[in-house]
């Protein structure tokens, strides 16, 4: 099943500031395959790529004043002037849940993602044409989990489940990253350096980040230790 | 010679069995027990004028969520019973203020509106939607212990089911309502309702449905409409 879902824009002021987005090709074409356990199961390949790249897009778009993809080293050569961050999001885990699995009559998916931070400047083309990355080179490194439920209902499928599971773990994951991003210490650290670059008053504010109260935002402290980012394209 | 009269006599000994307890299950289905609690203060004695309600169900437990039908069918109780309070659409209201009403987000007390007042555009949207008051419901409806068996069949020109089912139901909701203007809580509305429902099958089966959360929409939708509303 390939997940698919309408998501809204978030409601907040911009960041100002460009920033630039790498979807590398694991988190692009992510899916996850569940080989069936017995006769009562059945395999379960979910894709999840499209609606990632659907999602960040619409969230990154309403968090920064402005967002540049970049998927290939003339974008890094020609927007990198202009580009104060790069961010890299990967999906390190992902686990799922289905009421045969549990008796309990919800579907569940939760996600961890890892999102790094890197300068532009940290962005290097390999010999085959692919960027790479040094992860000895990031800003900044953070988790962020989200975690998407939706319970049985009449006349619903369990790949209907599962797609509003992953739709709501979506959602919650971009809550999560808009209530957290300012909070991360070395993103912190990072938006207060950008302050001085920027232009004739204009100032970087983490307010979407700490104006609200989110008893939650605890679940950043939790530690991951990154795989090595693959190409990015 | 008397067995086809025996036969006949058992037939018709197992049916009038059967149509008795559909019967009884007919007299007995649809009875559902309802209790409600109400502690509510300041009611707009002359009713919302042109300003909003929002209802929103909580979503945030582990174990269950508010349905999003049963949010639906207290806002239509609402708006039936008094057109001129405009209740606005949760899901709607939900994605226009993304992400600040997902279950990760969702403002837990009415202090913490003053907080997400603090972003200008949402202020500015809650601004636009002129909302006075905002209604959490908190609770869900399940199924509970079931008996009895059915078995359905199909053969060449003849389909159908025999035997006998009951399930019971049970819902708890309860309605926390905040001033939107004021920032405070200014009441409380609980239902809890229980029924038992039936499916006897000879040959078709017939369900008889208690209207458990139906009752309990009905039950906290009337206090609700009676708290909000200038003519109830």
């Amino acid at each position: 099943m390939i997940v698919e879902g309408n998501f809204p824009e978030p409601l907040l002021d911009p960041l100002p500031i460009t920033m630039g987005v790498i979807y590398p090709p694991a988190f692009a074409q992510h899916e996850f395959f569940d080989e069936a356990k017995g006769r009562a199961d059945s395999d379960w390949l979910v894709k999840t790529g499209e609606a990632q790249v659907a999602f960040w897009d619409i969230l990154l778009g309403g968090l920064f004043q402005e967002v540049v993809h970049i998927d290939s080293w003339e974008t890094v050569q020609s927007e990198g002037d202009r580009i104060d961050g790069v961010l890299i999001p990967s999906i390190a885990e992902l686990q799922y849940t289905v009421p045969t699995h549990t008796n309990v009559k919800i579907y569940e998916i939760w996600m961890r993602y890892e999102f790094r931070l890197a300068d532009i400047a940290a962005i290097h083309q390999q010999d085959d044409g692919a960027l790479s990355f040094k992860p000895d080179d990031r800003l900044a490194q953070w988790p962020i989990t989200a975690y998407g439920k939706t319970p049985t209902a009449f006349l619903q499928s369990d790949e209907e489940a599962v797609n509003l599971a992953a739709v709501v773990a979506l959602r919650d994951a971009g809550a999560h990253f808009i209530t957290t991003f300012g909070r991360t210490p070395e993103v912190a650290a990072w938006l207060d350096g950008l302050s001085p670059r920027k232009a004739s008053g204009e100032t970087v504010s983490n307010e979407p980040a700490s104006a609200i109260s989110n008893p939650t935002a605890g679940a950043a402290s939790e530690t991951a230790e990154s795989s090595e980012l693959g190409d990015a394209r | 010679m008397n067995r086809p009269r025996s036969d006949r006599s058992d037939r018709l000994g197992v049916a009038s069995h059967w149509l008795t307890l559909i019967l009884a299950a007919l007299v007995l289905g649809g009875c559902v027990n309802a209790t409600v609690d109400e502690m509510t203060y300041n009611e707009p004695t002359a009713g919302i004028g042109e300003s909003s309600v929002v209802i929103l169900g909580r979503r945030h437990a582990p174990d269950y969520d508010t349905e999003f039908d049963f949010i639906e069918c207290i806002g239509d109780h609402i708006h039936s019973g008094d057109p001129s309070i405009e209740v606005l659409n949760e899901l709607a209201f939900i994605n226009e203020l993304y992400p600040w009403f997902e279950p990760r987000t969702a403002p837990m007390q009415p202090r913490a509106i003053d907080q997400l007042l603090q972003l200008p555009p949402v202020a500015q949207r809650f601004t636009e939607m002129k909302l006075e008051y905002m209604i959490w419901i908190d609770g869900n409806t399940v199924d509970t212990e079931s008996t009895g068996s059915m078995s359905c069949g199909i053969g060449p020109g003849f389909a159908g089911c025999f035997g006998f089912g009951t399930w019971g139901t049970e819902s708890e909701y309860e309605a926390t309502i905040w001033d939107f203007t004021d920032k405070v809580e200014v009441g409380r509305v609980s239902a809890a309702t229980s029924g038992q429902s039936y499916m006897p099958a000879v040959i078709v089966p017939i369900p008889i449905i208690a209207p458990v959360q139906g009752t309990a929409c009905d039950s906290l939708g009337d206090q609700l409409l009676e708290y909000l509303s200038a003519h109830h």
